[in-house]
């Protein structure tokens, strides 16, 4: 009983990660209506740039902020050049332009830091138990990190102007277009906000595993099955979807073991597209 | 004729019949097939168990193209009625789990070591005869291959299938089924990609999961999209550009070795990647498509 509140636990903490990727996923599928290859890199490239951040600022809360903000700006960037000249072509374009964007990304880390895995620096700290279940705290502190960023997105969308107009372009673009919301702000927000989430998302995941230039890329499949799940283009749903994808991998890993936990994730997403397209909150059309 | 030139050529049959199968996929049927390496891998691993447990090569090779089809069918049922990219997410997941399977259940795949000392093709003459034969039949599948896309594109059902790719609505509204249609060109390409793996396994003798990453499937896209979405010639032209850049990569090791193989896997992995995405801005039709359509 105790083995299995401990695999929850620890479910839900890396389930905030694939919801947060996945989050991610969701908003670029929501705003600029398509599925962006590019996210797992992404978090790769967040977590290098919070590698770096650290040892050159000493402490591992600078280092987040700039891991964060090389994600924001690798993803306004790859906005700019790529994916706003597709804009306007068949979603397939961006998809295919963003594995592209994904390689590039992941053959610079990859020339730069080299292909060793690399770790942050971090205190250890001994667990301690509650109940006689045993808690990480660096595993608390992950969840709350998440939860945090979570948060944080939830209220830029729910409570600021800026997100208003998001949420109207991800309703209906072109209504939202003839009252008047210019969607120059609006995609650079969205981009700004899906690089950053995705940079949070691969620094927690560096942060729990190792670094390397492939971590990012394998997170990609559970951030997919996330977004379906959860019903695509919905940022609640995504977070939700996550925690159970999360929760599923790790209560399933004593049955089929360590290497088939994205195998998981597969499966669901086969799941939820042979019993229900839509995922969980997702809206009818659309999806077939 | 020189060995060199034999391998690159065998090399360059076996792409082709992946590509082949893609354009069958994508450029007339409008299916983004991003797991065409979990086929090939099927493929590969099947003919290489089964020739070296002692099953004759041509049955091995049969099974190879049964199985990767086999494993295309499920796939399809779930997902090739559903949005576009919800196929091509699916399909890029099954590539992963394959090499997921062939990495873990050691006693069937020998896991990460691989499989060694799979049987060659032909065993009779000396090496050079035995390169050329195998040549010869690789572009032998070739050949039928393209004959069969080229009956195909001007059959009742190649312009079905266009028909679907350009407007899938109005087959419908037709009353055509056009699941049905995607499901059989679905199949095919896994067959291609199936036998292209078989004759992969037995021409290299050597298999292991890391040869099946997804990036071998985006190698195969950008050969398709540099040549032309869609056209036979476009497809040929590809591939020969892609060995081209996959061969002169290996010659700029020979000039600078003083490049770690590591450093020229990233330089191919983003060369591809910077390829992909100027072709899909820049010339969506390829360097052989059509000049007036974008």
């Amino acid at each position: 009983m105790t083995s299995f509140v401990e695999l929850l636990l620890s479910g839900i903490t890396s389930g905030l990660i694939i919801g947060l990727a996945g989050l991610s996923v969701t908003l670029v599928f929501g705003i600029a209506r398509f599925s962006n290859a590019a996210t797992g890199d992404t978090m790769t490239l967040g977590a290098y740039g919070a590698l770096m951040g650290t040892s050159l600022t000493g402490s591992l809360l600078a280092g987040g902020l700039i891991g964060l903000v090389a994600g924001a700006l690798s993803a306004i960037l790859a906005y700019l050049l790529v994916f706003r000249p597709l804009q306007n072509r068949s979603p397939i374009s961006s998809l295919l332009a963003s594995i592209g964007v994904a390689f590039f990304i992941r053959a610079v880390l990859g020339l730069v830091f080299g292909h060793d895995q690399m770790v942050f620096q971090m205190d250890l700290v001994r667990p301690f138990r509650l109940l006689g279940v045993r808690i990480q705290p660096n595993d608390l502190k992950f969840a709350g990190v998440a939860i945090l960023t979570l948060a944080l997105v939830f209220v830029v969308l729910h409570l600021t102007p800026i997100g208003r107009r998001m949420r109207a372009v991800a309703d209906n673009p072109l209504l939202a277009r003839v009252s008047g919301i210019a969607p120059r702000a609006v995609m650079f927000t969205l981009w700004a906000i899906a690089g950053a989430v995705a940079a949070v998302a691969g620094i927690l995941l560096g942060m729990k595993t190792v670094v390397s230039p492939e971590s990012g890329w394998d997170m990609l499949l559970p951030a997919f099955a996330a977004a379906v799940l959860g019903g695509i283009g919905h940022p609640v749903g995504a977070v939700l979807a996550g925690v159970i994808i999360g929760v599923a991998q790790e209560l399933a890993t004593p049955f089929v073991g360590f290497t088939y936990k994205i195998a998981i994730s597969f499966l669901v997403l086969l799941l939820v597209l042979l019993v229900r397209p839509r995922g969980l909150f997702g809206k009818i059309e659309g999806v077939r | 004729m020189d060995a060199y030139l034999i391998a690159i050529g065998t090399i360059a049959g076996i792409y082709l019949l992946l590509a082949l199968g893609l354009n069958l996929q994508f450029g007339l049927t409008g299916l983004i097939n991003f797991g065409h390496v979990g086929f090939f891998c099927v493929g590969a691993y099947t003919s290489a168990i089964l020739s070296t447990k002692g099953v004759p090569i041509p049955l091995s090779l049969a099974a190879a193209a049964a199985l990767a089809m086999l494993a295309a069918w499920p796939l399809g049922i779930i997902s090739i009625r559903l949005r576009e990219d919800y196929f091509a997410i699916v399909t890029l997941g099954f590539s992963e789990v394959v090499r997921l399977v062939v990495t873990s259940e050691g006693w069937l795949t020998n896991g990460v070591q691989g499989i060694a000392g799979i049987p060659r093709i032909f065993r009779a003459g000396g090496g050079e005869a035995q390169a050329v034969l195998m040549l010869g039949l690789t572009l032998a599948f070739c050949l039928i291959s393209i004959v069969a896309m080229m009956r195909i594109v001007r059959s009742p059902f190649g312009r079905m299938i266009e028909a679907i790719r350009d407007n899938e609505e109005a087959v419908r509204s037709l009353g055509k089924e056009p699941a049905r249609f995607k499901m059989q060109v679905l199949l095919l390409g896994s067959m291609l990609a199936g036998i292209s793996g078989a004759l992969y396994a037995h021409y290299i003798g050597y298999i292991s999961p890391d040869q099946f990453i997804p990036f071998v499937t985006f190698q195969v896209w950008m050969a398709i999209i540099m040549g032309g979405v869609g056209r036979i010639s476009g497809t040929i032209a590809g591939v020969l550009i892609l060995m081209f850049f996959l061969e002169g990569s290996r010659f700029l090791r020979d000039v600078a070795p003083f490049i770690p193989e590591v450093s020229m896997a990233s330089i191919r992995l983003g060369v591809i990647g910077l390829a992909l995405i100027l072709f899909t801005i820049y010339r969506p039709q390829g360097l052989m498509g059509d000049f007036t359509k974008r």
